[in-house]
């Protein structure tokens, strides 16, 4: 087996010595066998001549000899090899078009699927991550099966489950750092001590929470930083250890570095979080994460939870009626299913993309083909054999893959940088994505594919045809018809893939079209956001109420400002809380499940500022006091402003003014009026429906951190002004997230928009493609038909017969594929569903534009060839024949 | 079989034995080996070169047989081939089912 391989190996590297040496041995005996029959007589020229003879043809032996020692496909692919470029080399049009056409969609195949592969398939960085696992609670009855934890409910579980390693509880987290030059609001979560455990995420500087540092009565001040926040603000000291920060005025220790990884680990702070014995049982705030114990079945931990949730409902009736616990699986912290499903569909397009790309170039070979199709026949008689021939296009074919991967790549890599400097939002992962040994694999086995299947039908195509008849002058001027019917489909399929492409990017720019016109209710023009994060000392003593009416104060005055509030969540990107509310004149034993509600705090200019119309009764004034009591003070009288659908909902056919409703119904509860109804909102961002939303005044008990401006003029040019004011009044409170409001929408959809352009590009080169496959064919078979042409105009026909004739002849394949193409998409774009906002998948007039679009471009592509067909001088055509 | 000149062509696979056997007392090279089987076989079988250089090419590979340059008496360099210990073993096993086989072959024919 070995000395089979040496030889095997020696014969390919040393191959010209051992080709010399073939020649030697051969030489050899000819000689031998002249000088034995000049030996019996013969003249020297009868001798050599004989000797010939015997030898038999000498190329022929070689080429046995060659075969007998059986590494002949490796040293014929390189001769095929050679022979490939030889004739790319001979075709440089063909070569460049065919090599750009499969780079194009090699490198939009590429640069999805390296997007693909961070945000999907490669693992998410933690040990064993199949092992984590989400938590949430859940009120069954209530129709609630995602909700947050309490923090009294998650420390019974972690007490009490017999399931997991590790549970650990985390709640975003916002302060202003102070301290280190210019106040600065920075952003992490707190998180009990084995949150990183959990995780399997260990410091590289430091050390991890302790178990006993969460314990009850601790007040541990301890921080955890993230690797970039680290790298960023302390410029990556390795001394950082032990050193403080100033957070929200009180001092932190820092006692760890976490590694680089996730984004969203990368650029927070984590505080600890203890244990309170008296923590809340009612406010559903923390996100749960587990980590099942080995060989413990999500199955087997949902049971253990039920046990522990029947336990807690029953000592806490009240607060955890109904209480259950639900767990997912951590594979959706990479990309929510909506991020997967556009992936998807991404990778579904730029395969199409490439399909297109090979038929396109499996007809320019298969042109080429038909007019070297003599050359091919006399080889073929000249004994070439017609295997040898099929492998030669193959190798053609796979030449320009591989041409098209190489170009491809370096495109996608550039195209990738650029994408991952602009830092287009909306892309999971995309710092992570890169042209890893995935992408460059996948890339290569594209390329082998594209090679493949783009050399198929021109390989069979010299395999099938007659010799005969190709060498006889006629047919080779027509060429075949099986051929023809065969580029034929290609231009069909082309057409049909380009529909389907074509449907899609159609589906996504309309449904991205009526994103942007949607009514938000609120007003986007001329509005700035931004926050204010206000430290544990506004919350004394009226001190942040204070703050923020002289902050209103000062900034109504700037001139040019129209309208300022402020709000306790940002609209379309912060969060949403919520709570039942009801009518307080529902009969008590009704069994209606109470409307759930966004809550926001606002100040009374809000409404105004972010132009939420007031449809009925009035809004706040400096009367309207928070719905929560102060310490030591009595409940306040409550009053509550409501969205539109919300009054609609709860008081139908009322009047809602003067009316009164529960707050948090079912949980802590409260009485309030209800002074005035204002326009629905989509808080939640533009693809939600608009929200139910309860509006509560703001005050000393109650300040908010989100502030809009509305101005007359470009709101940007607020920015420094809103700066020097709060600086002025509190240098060490940070401005933060300063954006247009209409940038905060536009930010929203950055994933809707992505898609869209995407597929509109990918689209829009599938219809490039599909025009030159369309047009290639047409011309092609025009210049073949000169002569007969030329014989029609001769015996009459008018050059508008001749033109009709031709797009009639070029416009077959294309309709087909018109046809085709729409049945596909009516079948395809049901995946596209969840994609679409407000556009059903089998949206008729996207359809007729595609359709309408590849019919106009087909017929241009067809103008041309048939203009050229039109003004063929019939005695020249006639004398080519 | 070409009875034009009483040469006989040889049945398939023979080829390989003949060309073990012929080699297998001294090293040889490819004309010699022709000349060989056409001599002991009293010019009755001639070994054509379209098929003998293929064929040693064949059983080098297999390691049957090895090649080496090698200079000629007179005084010309050639490619000898000699037996390999694996070679010798083939030359026995084939020789042996040689025989059996004409030996059966003969038998059917002289009863028949």
């Amino acid at each position: 087996m070995i000395s089979d391989l040496l030889f095997r190996l020696r014969a390919i590297f040393r191959r010209r010595s051992v080709e010399e040496e073939l020649d030697n041995e051969l030489r050899f005996h000819f000689e031998h066998e002249i000088e034995k029959l000049m030996r019996s007589g013969l003249t020297r020229e009868e001798a050599s001549r004989r000797a010939r003879l015997a030898l038999g043809g000498l190329e022929q032996v070689k080429e046995e000899c060659r075969d007998a020692r059986g590494v002949s496909w490796l040293e014929t692919a390189i001769q095929d090899l050679r022979h490939g470029m030889r004739g790319l080399r001979r075709n440089p049009g063909l070569a460049i078009l065919a090599t750009i056409t499969l780079s194009l969609g090699m490198a939009a195949s590429t640069v999805v699927f390296s997007i693909f592969q961070a945000a999907l398939l490669r693992p998410l960085p933690f040990r064993e991550a199949e092992r984590l696992v989400e938590l949430w609670e859940t009120r069954q009855e209530r129709g609630i099966n995602q909700a947050s934890f309490t923090e009294a409910n998650f420390w019974d579980v972690r007490a009490q489950n017999h399931s997991f390693e590790e549970v650990a509880a985390l709640h975003s987290y916002e302060a202003n750092m102070t301290g280190a030059g210019p106040a600065e609001k920075v952003s992490g979560s707190i998180v009990t001590a084995g949150f990183f455990r959990t995780l399997g995420v260990s410091p590289v500087l430091g050390r991890d929470f302790l178990y006993e540092e969460d314990r009850g009565g601790l007040d541990n001040r301890v921080v955890i930083l993230g690797n970039r926040f680290w790298r960023e603000r302390f410029g990556g000291d390795p001394e950082v250890i032990g050193k403080t920060l100033r957070l929200d005025d009180q001092v932190y220790t820092v006692v760890g570095v976490l590694p680089a990884g996730e984004p969203w680990i990368n650029e927070k702070i984590y505080p600890l979080f203890g244990y309170r014995a008296d923590a809340d049982r009612g406010s559903w705030e923390y996100a749960v994460i587990g980590r099942l114990a080995a060989g413990v079945s999500a199955d087997s931990a949902r049971a253990d939870l039920q046990r522990i949730a029947g336990a807690v409902a029953q000592s806490y009736p009240k607060d955890a009626k109904g209480l259950g616990f639900n767990l997912g699986s951590s594979s959706e912290w990479g990309a929510s299913s909506d991020t997967r499903r556009a992936l998807w569909v991404l990778l579904g397009a730029v395969t199409f993309l490439l399909l297109i790309g090979c038929m396109n170039v499996a007809n320019l070979l298969l042109a080429r083909g038909t007019a070297r199709q003599r050359e091919i026949a006399v080889r073929i008689v000249l004994g070439a054999s017609r295997a040898r021939l099929a492998r030669f296009v193959m190798m053609e074919a796979l030449l320009l893959s591989g041409f098209g991967v190489a170009l491809g790549l370096g495109l996608a890599y550039a195209a990738l940088r650029v994408m991952q400097s602009l830092e287009i939002p909306g892309i999971p992962r995309l710092a992570d994505a890169s042209l890893n040994l995935w992408v460059v694999g996948f890339a290569t086995i594209t390329a082998l594919l594209t090679g493949l299947l783009s050399g198929l039908a021109p390989a069979l195509q010299g395999w099938v045809s007659g010799v005969a008849a190709a060498l006889r002058d006629s047919d080779r001027q027509k060429g075949s018809r099986g051929q023809g019917r065969l580029r034929a489909a290609l231009v069909t399929c082309e057409v049909a893939l380009s529909f389907l492409l074509l449907v899609g990017a159609g589906l996504l720019i309309r449904s991205f079209a009526q994103l942007m016109r949607v009514n938000h209710g609120f007003q986007t023009e001329n509005r700035l956001v931004f926050s204010m994060n206000m430290p544990g000392s506004y919350w004394k003593n009226g001190v942040g109420k204070q703050f923020m009416d002289r902050f209103f104060e000062r900034l109504s005055a700037v001139p040019g400002v129209i309208a300022v509030g402020a709000v306790s969540h940002r609209p379309v990107e912060g969060g949403n809380p919520g709570m039942g509310i009801d009518s307080s004149s529902q009969p008590l034993g009704s069994e209606r499940r109470p409307p759930w509600a966004g809550w926001r705090i606002v100040s009374p200019g809000y409404f105004r500022a972010i132009g939420l119309p007031l449809l009925q009764g009035r809004v706040f004034d400096e009367n309207d006091k928070p719905v929560w009591a102060e310490r030591g003070q009595p409940d306040p009288v409550r009053r509550v402003v409501i969205s539109n659908r919300l009054a609609k909902l709860i008081f139908p056919n009322e009047d809602p003014i003067g009316k009164h409703v529960i707050l948090w119904k079912g949980q802590s509860g409260g009485d309030a009026e209800v002074i005035g109804v204002v326009g629905d909102s989509r808080e939640r961002g533009l693809t939600s429906d608009p929200t139910l939303t309860v509006y509560l005044p703001y005050g000393r008990n109650a300040l908010t951190t989100e502030f809009v401006a509305h101005i007359r003029g470009n709101a940007n040019d607020l920015a420094p002004v809103v700066r020097s004011i709060v600086s002025d009044l509190d240098p060490n409170l940070p401005v933060a997230d300063v954006r247009s409001f209409q940038e905060v929408v536009s930010r929203s959809v950055a994933p809707q928009r992505f898609n869209a352009i995407l597929l509109g590009v990918f689209s829009g080169l599938a219809l490039l493609l599909a025009t030159t496959g369309i047009y290639g064919v047409l011309s092609y078979s025009m210049s073949r038909r000169t002569s007969e042409i030329g014989l029609r105009m001769a015996l009459g026909a008018s050059a508008s017969n001749i033109l009709r004739m031709t797009v009639s002849q070029g416009m077959r394949p294309a309709l087909l594929g018109i046809g085709l193409g729409a049945a596909g998409a009516w079948w395809l774009s049901r995946y596209l569903t969840t994609l679409l906002f407000d556009i059903k998948p089998f949206d008729i007039l996207t359809y007729a534009m595609v359709a309408a679009l590849l019919l106009a471009t087909a017929l241009a592509a067809c103008c041309l060839p048939g203009r050229r067909a039109m003004r063929t001088d019939p005695a020249v055509a006639l004398r080519i024949e | 079989m070409n009875m034009a000149d009483g040469r006989i062509e040889l049945p398939q696979g023979t080829l390989d034995l003949l060309i073990l056997k012929t080699i297998a007392l001294a090293p040889q090279h490819g004309w010699a080996i022709s000349e060989r089987v056409q001599q002991m076989s009293s010019d009755a079988l001639q070994v054509k070169q379209g098929s003998l250089y293929p064929a040693l090419h064949r059983l080098e590979r297999r390691g049957w047989i090895k090649a080496r340059w090698r200079v000629t008496e007179n005084n010309r360099r050639a490619k000898y081939y000699e037996l390999t210990r694996r070679g010798r073993e083939q030359l026995e096993a084939q020789t042996d089912s040689w025989r059996r086989l004409t030996a059966a072959v003969g038998q059917i024919l002289d009863t028949a």
